[in-house]
């Protein structure tokens, strides 16, 4: 669903702009410009009653003090100034949770992005047919819904019945019925691996296909040169690979701050606070208190949070040309 | 150092290092698909052998009893049809009402284009969950919570800038001399947009809609969120399917191979799309 994974643009170039079609056009510009809203008119309505005005109700929402009472009443909610955003800025749970979600955000982004590049990198080292193996297995791990994703890790860390338990006590460690989520570090570093391990594939094969972009002829000069393959790394590889980074060390800090479904499908749909992030905390504090607007104050703020990234991500898809 | 074998540069290569290279992605390649494997194997085991302090690495005893047991849950078959519904109105009502749009930017040069593409961009980053409140609300007093529409309403919000963006590349793929000499020859905008661009976005409306069916059907928190446990779809269906005696591993896993299937098929046809893609952006400048 992001702008990122558009199909490409072969009859385009920047270095050709289309500018000597955009002379003739521009003369009959009013009539064209005519037909182009109508165009887009069915888009911007959807966009913004779906859109702009939730987007507009959840931040009065947030200055509101909405229950159960005003959902059944359909009555309007007594305003409650920045009562909400009060309660959540002074409250110690709810900077638990950011600093969580930003720690969580921190150490599987790093990760992730590091395992993607190494995998590219050992990709293009391999003989071809492992490369066509190491493709298919992150394929499959790719295709599979996030949600069968979890459930499998659930299954796979279960304390009586799973296979890593018995797999550890087979190696001599005492984990039978180890329960993998009493201890938080524990927990999240089943989360963690979950994240990773589904993200790898994205960030390796989208990375391998920029490393076709690195010329080898200039690899090879580096190598007679006297260059280190980690010199040629550092030298060559990286910044020819950095605008591709970029995006896709963005697209998984955007995501993974965003973590819902693995801490919610691992602690089945009822994620103690230690397991909270910005997103379940919002919608528990919503959907599972009935405090509409303090989960929206928090949903507010959480996208104030990432509004630099968001900010950040679309400069670049300019930058990069992808926006003519 | 260089070594040139058949023109291919080898830079700083040994064989021991070939060989860890070689053995190292093999390693990494079982490891990924481990869970994968691990699904299909307590999926066509039977109940002894899933519950069992000793698993077994393949299924002693083969049996297809999970799948049944799974599709005889009462919510399964119901859950399954109304994903579909779901999903079919939501892409659908993405893709024409997307379509146009991506024309729009694609093809006219007109004040506001670019403010235009900003929303479109923009919105995708929109973290969906932070907009469910309102919408439950706005739905709510709509009279459209716990109905197939108001999900595929909700769908459709989320698929649409997608789609305006993929099909916008797909449309900007058309040389411009196409639509010029066939408007050259007489044709009128009309007869461009049915003889040229329709056909030859072809293939781009199939991915666009195989990637908006992905994204429709394995959503599961906002139709929980929405609806009543008769109204999920299948992704929802698994997260909430237990037992009083916990959770029934066998029969989940293969319910969640079912849900997974026209996913993975889908994803797998269009993975060229998905993965392209995303470079053709990122090199070019």
């Amino acid at each position: 669903m992001y702008a990122v994974d558009s199909p490409p643009t072969p009859a385009r170039s920047p270095q050709t702009p289309p500018a000597q079609h955009a002379k003739p056009v521009r003369r009959r510009s009013q009539r064209e410009a005519r037909v182009a809203w109508l165009l887009s008119l069915p888009t911007l309505v959807i966009l913004i009653a779906m859109l702009a005005y939730p987007l507009y109700r959840m931040i009065v929402l947030s200055f509101q003090n909405m229950r159960l009472k005003e959902l059944f009443s359909g009555a309007t909610p007594p305003w409650a100034g920045f009562d909400q955003y009060t309660k959540a800025l002074t409250d110690g749970v709810f900077w638990g949770v950011v600093g969580r979600t930003a720690a969580f955000t921190v150490v599987s982004v790093s990760l992730s992005v590091l395992a993607g590049l190494g995998i590219a990198l050992l990709m293009r080292r391999v003989h071809s047919k492992v490369r066509i193996f190491m493709m298919v297995a992150m394929m499959f791990v790719w295709a599979l819904p996030q949600l069968v994703a979890a459930q499998s890790f659930r299954w796979l860390t279960d304390s009586d019945f799973g296979v890593l338990n018995y797999v550890l006590t087979k190696l001599g460690l005492d984990y039978a019925t180890h329960s993998w989520f009493v201890n938080p570090w524990e927990g999240w570093t089943v989360i963690t691996v979950l994240v990773v391990w589904a993200g790898i594939p994205f960030l390796a094969i989208s990375l391998s296909a920029g490393l076709t972009q690195v010329p080898k002829e200039l690899l090879e000069a580096a190598t007679v040169d006297g260059a280190t393959p980690w010199q040629a790394l550092r030298n060559i590889t990286l910044p020819i690979l950095k605008p591709l980074l970029t995006i896709v060390t963005t697209l998984s800090v955007i995501w993974n701050f965003g973590l819902f479904t693995q801490n919610w499908a691992l602690r089945d749909g009822h994620p103690e606070p230690v397991y909270q992030t910005l997103a379940t905390f919002s919608y528990t504090q919503a959907f599972g208190r009935s405090n509409y607007s303090y989960g929206s104050a928090i949903a507010v703020i959480t996208v104030l949070l990432m509004l630099g990234v968001m900010i950040f991500y679309i400069r670049q898809m300019f930058k990069i040309g992808e926006v003519d | 150092m260089a070594r040139h074998d058949e023109g291919v540069v080898t830079v700083g290569r040994s064989r021991v290092g070939t060989f860890f290279a070689n053995s190292t992605g093999i390693v990494f390649g079982l490891v990924m698909l481990f869970p994968v494997y691990w699904v299909l194997n307590t999926a066509f085991k039977p109940d002894k052998e899933v519950r069992s302090f000793t698993p077994t690495f393949w299924p002693h005893e083969f049996t297809l009893d999970n799948f049944r047991s799974a599709l005889g849950e009462e919510l399964f078959i119901p859950s399954m049809i109304n994903g579909l519904i779901i999903t079919a109105l939501a892409v659908a009502a993405a893709l024409v009402v997307g379509f146009l749009a991506a024309l729009a930017i694609a093809r006219f040069s007109f004040y506001g284009r670019r403010a235009i593409i900003l929303v479109v961009l923009a919105v995708q980053l929109v973290p969906f969950l932070a907009l469910l409140i309102p919408l439950f609300l706005m739905l709510q007093g709509a009279g459209l919570t716990n109905t197939l529409v108001g999900v595929a309403l909700v769908y459709l919000v989320l698929l649409l800038p997608y789609t305006v963006w993929t099909l916008r590349g797909f449309i900007s793929g058309i040389p411009r001399e196409l639509d010029e000499a066939a408007m050259i020859d007489g044709c009128t905008r009309a007869q461009v947009f049915w003889r040229i661009i329709l056909p030859l976005t072809g293939p781009g409306l199939v991915a666009t809609s195989v990637y908006g069916f992905i994204q429709a059907w394995n959503e599961f928190i906002i139709i929980n969120t929405l609806n009543d446990p008769k109204n999920q779809n299948l992704m929802a269906w698994l997260l909430y399917n237990q037992t009083e005696r916990g959770t029934a591993w066998g029969p989940l896993m293969a319910g969640a191979i079912i849900t997974s299937i026209p996913v993975v098929i889908f994803f797998l046809i269009i993975q060229r799309n998905i993965a392209t893609g995303l470079t053709a952006g990122a090199v070019k400048g």
